[in-house]
């Protein structure tokens, strides 16, 4: 004699499921801990399917699990589950595991006493699912359990194919027999080989009728959820429980069955690979059979023990964003620029001074490359006008009259939560607009956190309407030598430019350039102030750049934003990042295509600056040596404000006639043509787009 | 099929019908694909199939129980058959697009990044794991005029590279 051995179903956990369960815990369980109802699959197809190298049985569940009806479809057999959900970690490993299981038990011993089951047979298809759901962490801990009668044992006295059994014929009446009944009748029903010829039953049917004589003619079918159709699933013990209840004289006897398994043989399904069996039931009483059940899973290093699902990837919709940002920059490495340094960018800090149309427009396009840090500074606030032009606020924003800053930066986190986005409210102060003594605190407090700002990011973009206003970072970034981007706007031109990076007594390198062109590199270019002679003041002409109150073509901020995270891009992703060389021509008839040799970037170009024309749609690359004499990044200016700091600041926003001073400017100014120190000034290109 | 003859791409409505057939061919032999149509969607109707394999685990050649759920969608901007996928481990975690590749011998030593890819499920707009869809129209084209069911003649070229092998029923009808 042999002893069954059973196979045991796996559990296998459809994502939607633990969403679904997120769901309701949150919306309809809340603390209540009482058992729920909900539906497993066991998939036929995986017994057809062959094929599939897969020999472990698994029971699904998924979203529909919690559906009041089950999802009736053809290719699954459906197993009652009871869910325990427990609202701590403490009480999932702490609840008593054998109570469960052995009352999961208790119930199918009674849907059988009742004659439940024998209506509906899929009841003896009976899982429990003992859970804790970490929904901060999208951590689940679960525990799956087949509950099967402990004291049942069977004894195997013969087993044999089907087909020597049955005539083929006989074999495919079966097959269509089974076709005819419900669903739920599949999984557990009778054949009976009677002088009429055979015939396929309910077990409600005829069950009830049989006798010990007719055993030799009765076979018991119970669907085989093993897929390898040698061995037997567990619940087998379950059906057997059921029959020893309703067929007493069973007990002691040796039984027919058919462990029943739909295959694939060409383009036909049969049931030829069913295995037939001679069984020996136990006696037991129904009291035995009622205290112990046992069938735990085990874990997935082979013990009893619950199992941690870590779906914070799967589910966690803020990685899921994540993921897919990062997801699309990575296609773009991969298939167009391989030697892009994406972790770079994404860990570049990035400070917007100016959190207008231009820091909005700034803004987005870093999200779009990755950026994660993102700083706005403004001292204004949303005005109804802004939210049409300025892509970060809202109709709502401006009702509220809201900071600026405050606005942009939270809602640069709804547009993408994994954002790291702060707002500063903060003037800053401008050469020539006196500080008053009250002031002069507050002053002072202004100019530290700004220079503290400009230390903790890497990229200072200056993105203000004024241009007085961009001189205190313009020299503060220079002298902390940080990557300075500073974009300008006019009524339909713009201008965008890089500062040249600080190197004290930088001397001029000589460098290869194709004919045509002429190179500085990235120590000796220009900043903002530097095609500018005198100092940031009041304006003295009538500039289209920067002016208060100008009035811009839509789409012009679009634009320059756009491109002065273009340029910064490719500065940073150049191998010698700030230090990059501008090439540049002034003449009409050269082609930029020799430069791409020569200027290794895997983006291409990086020019000084970039000025365009809507009304010509035309766009320059000039770029500008530094100027000695500057009034924001020349040496004399940066050295006086290293040696008296704050002092020196305070001199300048009192009086900006000091700045001149201290950039020699004053005694340049009475000597010099200015025509000779530009290479291009506004009016230049001015005269030239109105052309 | 008479429309075949003229067409230069599949149109929704031709879609439809390849789906559906394929799902009853589907039903006679239990294969497991199902219909879903999302009502108020253009391109609402899409097929879904599970079905479980092993897959090697990188680190230790041990084999992983894997689910695979394809779905076969239409692309109304590209008028194209869509092929995406979700694969889940038995806890529900599911696989990224670096986990698969690194368990998918059917690559061999191509780009991942030009073969695979994740993309926006076209009636579901959620990301699925998805074969590079360029390449599509092209695979497409030829059937288009040939096969009586175009869906399942692309879907036997581009199947196999994910684990999908159709079983020669469904063959037989194109
Ligand atoms: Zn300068």
């Amino acid at each position: 004699m042999t002893t069954l051995s059973y196979v045991q179903l796996s559990s296998s956990i459809n994502p939607s499921f633990w969403n679904k369960l997120s769901e309701l815990k949150l919306d309809v369980f809340k603390l209540n801990e009482d058992g729920k109802d909900i539906w497993g699959y066991f998939p036929i197809t995986v017994l057809i399917v062959s094929s599939t190298n897969c020999a472990t049985p698994f029971l699904e569940v998924d979203s529909t699990s919690f559906n009041s009806e089950v999802n009736g479809q053809l290719t699954y057999l459906k197993f009652h589950g009871k869910l325990y959900n427990k609202n701590t970690l403490e009480q999932f490993k702490e609840c008593n595991k054998m109570e469960l299981i052995n009352g999961v038990g208790q119930s199918i011993t009674e849907q059988i006493i009742s004659g439940k089951a024998l209506c509906d047979p899929s009841i003896l298809n009976t899982f429990l699912l003992l859970s804790f759901a970490d929904l901060k962490k999208y951590h689940y801990y679960y525990w799956f359990g087949f509950p099967v009668p402990k004291g049942l044992v069977i004894e195997k006295i013969a087993s044999s194919p089907i087909i020597e059994e049955f005539s083929l014929e006989l074999a495919e009446k079966i097959h269509n027999g089974y076709k005819q009944l419900a669903i739920n009748q599949r999984c557990y029903f009778l054949v009976i080989k009677g002088k009429s010829g055979l015939e396929v039953y309910t077990l409600a049917e005829k069950l009830k009728d049989i006798n010990l004589e007719d055993i030799p003619e009765v076979y018991f079918v119970f669907h085989n959820i093993s897929s390898v159709s040698s061995s037997i699933g567990s619940q087998l013990r379950n059906y057997v429980t059921l029959l020893l209840h309703e067929c007493k004289f069973l007990a002691n006897e040796q039984v027919n069955f058919i462990a029943f398994h739909l295959s694939r043989e060409k383009s036909r399904i049969t049931c030829l690979d069913s295995i037939c069996y001679k069984l020996k039931l136990p006696a037991v009483a129904d009291s035995t059979l009622t205290s112990e059940w046992v069938g735990w899973e085990k874990n997935e290093r082979g013990k009893m023990g619950p199992k941690l699902a870590n779906l914070k990837n799967s589910l966690d919709p803020l990685i899921i964003s994540e993921n897919a940002v990062d997801l699309n920059l990575k296609l773009m490495k991969w298939n167009l620029v391989p030697s892009i340094d994406l972790d770079k960018l994404k860990n570049t800090k990035c400070l917007l001074l100016g959190s207008g149309t231009l820091g909005c427009s700034v803004a987005r396009t870093l999200l779009g490359w990755g950026v994660r840090n993102i700083t706005f500074v403004d001292n204004s606030a949303v005005s109804y006008s802004n939210p049409v032009r300025q892509s970060l606020y809202t109709y709502q924003d401006s009702v509220e009259m809201k900071p600026k800053a405050d606005a942009a930066a939270e809602n640069i986190r709804k547009i993408f939560p994994g954002v790291n986005s702060i707002g500063y409210q903060m003037t800053i102060p401008m050469p020539g607009h006196t500080v008053g003594d009250s002031m002069v605190n507050q002053t002072k407090e202004t100019v530290e956190k700004l220079i503290q700002l400009i230390e903790s990011h890497d990229v200072i973009f200056l993105l203000m309407d004024s241009r007085e206003s961009r001189w205190l970072p313009t020299l503060l970034a220079n002298a902390q030598q940080k990557v300075v981007l500073n974009a300008a706007l006019g009524f339909d031109s713009y201008l965008v430019m890089r500062h040249g990076i600080y190197v004290e007594n930088a001397t001029e390198q000589s460098m290869e350039h194709p004919e045509g062109y002429r190179v500085i590199d990235g120590a000796n270019l220009g900043c903002y102030f530097c095609n500018d002679v005198t100092a940031p003041c009041n304006s003295m002409k009538n500039r289209t750049l920067d002016q208060q109150c100008t009035v811009t073509r839509p789409g012009v901020s679009q634009i320059a934003g756009s491109l002065a995270v273009e340029l910064a891009v490719s500065l940073i992703q150049h191998k010698d990042g700030v230090h990059a060389p501008a090439f540049y021509t002034t003449s009409q008839n050269v082609s930029s295509q020799d430069l791409s040799d020569i200027n290794p970037s895997n983006l291409g170009l990086v020019p000084h600056s970039i000025r365009g024309f809507l009304s010509s749609f035309e766009q320059f690359l000039p770029a500008t040596q530094k100027y000695k004499n500057c009034v924001a990044c020349s040496d004399m200016i940066i050295q006086e404000y290293k040696e008296k700091g704050m002092e020196f600041l305070l001199e300048v926003f009192n009086s900006s006639k000091h700045l001149e001073d201290v950039a020699l400017l004053t005694e340049m100014l009475k000597e010099t043509d200015f025509g000779e120190v530009l290479e291009f000034s506004d009016e230049d290109f001015c005269s030239q787009s109105s052309q | 099929m008479e429309i075949g003859l003229k067409m230069d791409h599949l149109s929704v409505e031709y879609f439809g019908k390849c789906i559906h057939d394929i799902v009853s061919i589907s039903d006679a032999i239990l294969d497991g694909w199902v219909m879903k149509i999302k009502n108020d969607s253009e391109n609402g109707k899409y097929i879904v199939k599970k079905q479980t394999t092993l897959l090697k685990a990188p680190e230790d050649a041990s084999e992983v129980p894997v689910t695979f759920e394809y779905h076969v969608a239409y692309n109304i901007s590209y008028g194209v058959p869509v092929l995406c996928f979700n694969i889940w481990q038995p806890d529900g975690s599911l696989l990224t697009l670096e986990g698969y590749w690194k368990s998918n011998m059917a690559f061999g030593d191509s780009n991942m990044y030009e073969t695979l890819t994740q993309m926006d499920h076209p009636v579901l707009c959620k990301p699925f794991l998805s074969l590079h869809p360029c390449k599509t129209q092209e695979i497409l084209q030829t059937f288009l005029a040939t096969s009586k069911n175009p869906v399942i003649s692309w879907l036997t070229v581009v199947g196999p590279f994910v684990s999908l092998n159709l079983l020669e029923e469904y063959v037989k009808h194109c």
